[in-house]
């Protein structure tokens, strides 16, 4: 409104045929964000100061992180262990051993499952309750929101044991499937399924939040027409929302199958010996086999892992969903 | 407007919602539970465990420790990540998407990754000094989160605001305490608060770099739960969901940061 009024009023000043009133307004702004310059560069100075400002954090991060992840990287290319000694020089024997060995190689399998398999079951959850947030009124979306976020402040440790006590053997799952008439309860304490359960549980909150602004941001008007076209709800589902979160949904799972395929709480505490996924096994390398280089070897792998997955399968649903919104033009 | 939720929706979000809370109700049941052992339902109604678990002196000290911890950790990583955020956004920095892209990687790297690569670090380097290992390994995972907040703050600062205060006359110092911090202070709390919770709940971090001494609540709660199965356990996470709902309250109430700003 503003900005209307005031354009003739900047036109018709100069109009008498003197320009100064317009080259005064120009200089002013010009006058103006130099003022702000000069006032910050007073306790700044020049371009040097935004280096300035961000150095102490950048060689932070530089010094404690990225200087021991490489140094890390170093170590599982530079050494292996023969028998319990160390042996150096440029290898690859710790990244073969891996892919070799049977039992390394199953729990390598056994990670990639439960990361999947949580995103996959994580999605399926989240898709509901992200519907709740981005399209119920507003005390339904606030009730979900708090309710799948301030689990997130409870330590992971306890969330885990919190799935410990409704899994056991005396646990409440148990007691309520006795109670429906289920005379041997499966115990699912120190299982794979445990563990797919918490991890779904503990992670699900990265999985709504992405979804529920990716929904929040499709057109109403969009499901609108697609129903008044007589398209039931479950299709305007499949042909409307589901497509159009897509990118949502690749933010929310590449984030859970980082975060679940790195977990070491809630598999030790779910799966006990019985399925350890690689974080057990860095933890055991290197705390009780002492062999540096192989741990370093599997963490390596993970990083790559989570690095693939967020760079490539990111990338993949991204350029896919370009190609779909540009033929739906 | 609740057309467009149906019923069956909500039927189904309420049951998702439920599973959601019970793992958090449960160890409530099983705290009370007058029985040497974990059961469910409880049988008979104690509060012996949880004045058991008050009047311990390693949960107290662990529970004291990651206070301190944590405390330690938020401010170092505001006193670093609150200028780099400046100069991330109120300045043209010289390879600024670079220096992002390093600001931003704790984010990536699994975090048990970067404890053990880190604990690496320090035994190269013959370092014995626990408690400022765990506060530059807890600070390496919460600056990112600090400066990501506080950057966002600060871009959305309205520059003519601040003309206009200089214009009627404010110095650069006025502008600052009385045009942009009000604009940045949310981002500012909200990073701080964020940064005291990833530190406070911990485990990938600590495990490698914690000892005897220096032992948050996570890696003890831990081992509690590793080692006993009484219901004592159960009235530990009780006072620990507890500790957490007060949390809640009071980063809503009390900062006015609303959680799902927080996680956005």
């Amino acid at each position: 409104m503003q900005s209307v009024e005031k354009t003739p009023l900047f036109d018709t000043l100069p109009s008498d045929g003197e320009t100064p009133a317009r080259d005064d307004a120009r200089r002013g702004t010009g006058k103006l964000s130099l003022m702000t310059e000069a006032a910050w560069s007073k306790f700044s100075g020049t371009r040097h100061t935004g280096l300035l400002l961000v150095a102490p954090a950048l060689v932070f991060l530089g010094v404690w992180f990225l200087w021991p992840v490489l140094s890390m990287i170093v170590t599982s290319l530079s050494a292996h262990t023969v028998d319990g000694v160390t042996v150096q020089g440029f290898t690859f024997e710790n990244y073969i051993r891996l892919f070799s060995s049977d039992l390394y190689f199953r729990i390598l399998l056994r990670t990639v499952r439960v990361a999947l398999l949580t995103s996959l079951c994580a999605a399926i959850f989240a898709y509901p309750l992200a519907l709740a947030i981005a399209r119920g009124g507003p005390s339904l979306a606030r009730l979900v929101t708090i309710t799948i976020l301030a689990p997130l402040l409870v330590n992971v440790v306890i969330r885990s044991y919190g799935w410990q006590t409704i899994l056991n053997k005396t646990g409440a799952l148990a007691w309520a499937l006795k109670l429906i008439g289920v005379a041997n309860p499966p115990v699912l304490l120190y299982t794979e399924w445990a563990v797919l359960i918490a991890c779904v549980h503990v992670y699900l909150p990265f999985m709504v939040m992405p979804l529920a602004s990716a929904i929040a941001r499709i057109d109403r008007t969009v499901e609108e027409a697609a129903s008044i076209a007589g398209a039931s709800r479950p299709r305007v589902f499949m042909r409307v929302i589901l497509p159009l979160s897509l990118p949502g949904l690749a933010v929310g799972a590449s984030l859970v199958f980082s975060l679940s395929s790195a977990a070491y709480v809630t598999p030790q505490v779910l799966g006990g010996n019985f399925s350890p996924l690689l974080g057990t096994l860095i933890e055991q390398q290197i705390l009780t086999l002492n062999d540096w280089s192989f741990g370093a070897a599997i963490s390596t792998l993970l990083i790559a892992m989570v690095l693939a997955v967020n760079l490539v399968f990111l990338k993949i649903v991204n350029r896919r969903f370009a190609r779909w919104t540009e033929a739906g033009r | 407007m609740s057309e467009t939720v149906s019923p069956i929706l909500r039927i189904v979000v309420a049951i998702i919602l439920l599973i959601v809370v019970a793992p958090l109700v449960v160890p409530f049941l099983m705290s009370i539970s007058d029985t040497a052992y974990i059961v469910f339902p409880p049988q008979g109604f104690t509060l012996k465990w949880y004045g058991e678990v008050l009047a311990n002196p390693e949960a107290q000290g662990s529970f004291l420790f990651s206070l301190e911890l944590a405390g330690i950790v938020t401010a170092v990583s505001l006193v670093l990540g609150i200028p780099c955020a400046v100069g991330l956004t109120r300045f043209r920095t010289p390879g600024q998407d670079a220096i992002l892209a390093v600001i931003l990687s704790p984010l990536i790297v699994p975090l048990i990754v970067t404890g053990v690569a880190l604990l690496q670090l320090f035994s190269m380097l013959g370092s014995r000094a626990t408690m400022l290992q765990m506060v530059i390994g807890h600070t390496v995972i919460c600056l990112p989160y600090v400066i990501r907040s506080v950057s966002a703050s600060f871009v959305l600062v309205n520059r003519n605001l601040e003309d206009a205060a200089a214009i009627l006359g404010a110095p650069p110092h006025v502008v600052a305490t009385r045009v942009i911090w009000p604009q940045v202070r949310p981002g500012i709390l909200a990073g701080g608060v964020f940064s005291f919770i990833v530190s406070f709940d911990d485990y990938p971090i600590s495990m490698w770099l914690a000892d005897g001494n220096h032992f948050p609540i996570p890696l003890y709660l831990y081992t509690v739960i590793e080692r006993s199965f009484d219901p004592s356990i159960a009235a530990i996470a009780s006072l620990m969901i507890l500790f957490a709902l007060l949390l809640v309250l009071v980063i809503e109430k009390v900062f006015g940061v609303s959680l799902a700003r927080m996680a956005s």
